[in-house]
């Protein structure tokens, strides 16, 4: 589509492009121009700039809030590069000047094409990948699991039905096969949650979140591999404890990756600390093991993707996806995790949290959550 | 009258029917299975059931579901008690944002994850028809 004022440019334009496989229209002002571009819907337009009425810098800006995929070329005199050049520095992809050969017209129509053809493959094929990555998850989960699935349900009713005449060592194969099953499932939900959560979209829906109500929320999601493991979790608060900004969910979360590796390192009837203190502006939560530590050659790394240490004294192995997705999600909350260790005595992980100003968490429930328990 | 009770899967999964099936037939209870939402809904009214046993993801889709909300519409079938069963609490997540975990599709169900540990397996059964049982009572 060509907006011209001068009638010469445009019949030009025709002639010249005729022939070929383009659809042309032309205006002859830029209000008119711009109606057409609604109708028409072109892929390229030439813009002339210096029009009558509306001026080729509006024309430019409309379109582009029409549709930015459109593809925009100025036409323009010697006199007026500069203000090319300004288009372009706008958004204009291309430009002309007057006078034109046919085919100068013809080359930079094919480019604008061109461009328009590679601006709409890439919408596409962005649009394609959010489908894609939305619908992995659902996808992978029912591909993936389905199998695994069927697997541990004919293992747990081969089991069921045998149960009477199994010797121990017997058992003890068949527990074997059932927790690498489950440990499989649960490695998959890992890292689908890795996948399909864009955590910094989390940070849409902050809220404050009291501080004791995530210690105790994640506290009683790992008591139940606390108590198989006979390790006893001391809880402590030190008064007064505010609130953090964030979400309740993935905090939790980060939390319990914490917590749990607390208790899958420890020893068998171990303990676990896990203290809340405000320091100023922040919030500080520490979890202390006694353990056995992480050593200093492991140091740098378990943090990363995929990392993880030597199975606990129990034999139990984690994901690796633990403490990286904790450190996402901390750093998402605008905080830090770390950590501080020895070999054989223990390791104490510390995160740090920004603290909300006490103006905004007025709720009374406070003071009633005041206290400090042990199981 | 007979106590065995009669149990109907429908899944679409025939290697997990088969070992659902095996724990609930240990358990003396009579069980018979659908590989599709079709072929379940027939099932459903040409015999009487105790309990229904629910895949979610049948098909191109929630299936399960779509069958769930007809058995809720028809008179005759709504009192069955279900036992949903369903691969992950995420599917349920994504096909109802910002509910509750058990959306609750009939007067009587129940949600577990697969795969379903026995004992689990065999509580909810019989918590389902226990409550159905009494529903019924309360009805009458």
């Amino acid at each position: 589509m060509v907006i011209d004022d001068e009638e010469v440019v445009l019949d030009s334009c025709r002639e010249i492009l005729a022939g070929g496989t383009y659809q042309i229209a032309t205006a002859a002002d830029g209000a008119s121009g711009l109606k057409l571009v609604g109708e028409f819907l072109p892929d390229v337009v030439f813009v002339d700039l210096k029009m009558p009425g509306v001026s080729g810098f509006q024309v430019l800006e409309k379109i582009r809030a029409l549709d930015p995929t459109i593809v925009t070329v100025v036409i323009t005199g010697y006199a007026t590069v500069n203000s090319a050049v300004e288009a372009m520095k706008k958004g204009a992809y291309d430009f002309l000047p007057k006078p034109f050969t046919p085919e100068e017209l013809r080359l930079i129509t094919q480019r604008g094409l061109e461009r328009r053809r590679l601006v709409q493959e890439t919408i596409a094929l962005r649009k394609e990948k959010e489908v894609l990555r939305e619908h992995f998850a659902a996808i992978v989960s029912h591909e993936l699991k389905s199998p695994l699935g069927a697997i541990q349900q004919n293992l747990f009713g081969l089991e069921a039905e045998l149960s009477s005449r199994m010797t121990e060592s017997q058992k003890n194969l068949f527990q074997r096969m059932k927790s690498r099953i489950a440990e499989l499932l649960q490695l998959i939900h890992t890292l689908l949650r890795v996948i399909s959560v864009d955590i910094n979209k989390l940070k849409e829906n902050f809220a404050p979140v009291a501080v004791t109500t995530l210690v105790s929320k994640a506290a009683e999601s790992v008591q139940p591999h606390a108590t198989r493991k006979d390790v006893e979790i001391l809880i402590s608060h030190e008064e007064p404890l505010g609130h953090v900004e964030g979400d309740e969910g993935t905090l939790v979360e980060a939390l319990v990756n914490v917590m749990n590796n607390a208790v899958k390192y420890s020893r068998l009837g171990g303990k676990v600390h896990i203290k809340a203190r405000q320091e100023e502006n922040s919030i500080l939560i520490s979890i202390t093991d006694t353990g056995v530590g992480i050593s200093e050659e492991d140091m740098p790394y378990i943090f990363g993707d995929f990392y993880s240490g030597k199975p606990g004294p129990v034999a139990e192995r984690g994901t690796g996806l633990g403490l990286a997705i904790t450190r996402r999600i901390v750093e998402a909350h605008n905080g830090s995790i770390s950590v501080e260790s020895e070999v054989g005595r223990g390791s104490t992980f510390v995160i740090r949290l920004p603290a909300l100003k006490s103006s905004v968490h007025n709720q009374p429930s406070l003071g009633a959550e005041t206290y400090s328990d042990s199981h | 009258m007979s106590q065995q009770k009669k149990l109907l899967i429908i899944d679409d999964d025939p290697d997990f029917v088969e070992g659902l099936k095996s724990i609930l037939v240990a358990a003396k209870y009579s069980v018979d299975a659908a590989h599709n939402p079709k072929d379940g809904f027939q099932a459903l009214q040409s015999k009487h059931y105790d309990l229904l046993l629910l895949d979610i993801m049948m098909g191109r889709g929630a299936e399960g579901i779509m069958l769930a909300r007809k058995l809720n519409k028809d008179p005759n079938l709504r009192e069955i008690p279900v036992l949903i069963i369903t691969g992950i609490r995420e599917q349920i997540a994504f096909l109802f944002p910002g509910q509750a975990v058990h959306p609750h599709f009939m007067p009587v169900d129940e949600l577990v994850e697969k795969p379903v540990e026995p004992k689990l397996l065999l509580d909810k059964v019989s918590e389902l028809l226990q409550r159905a049982q009494a529903r019924k009572a309360q009805v009458k």
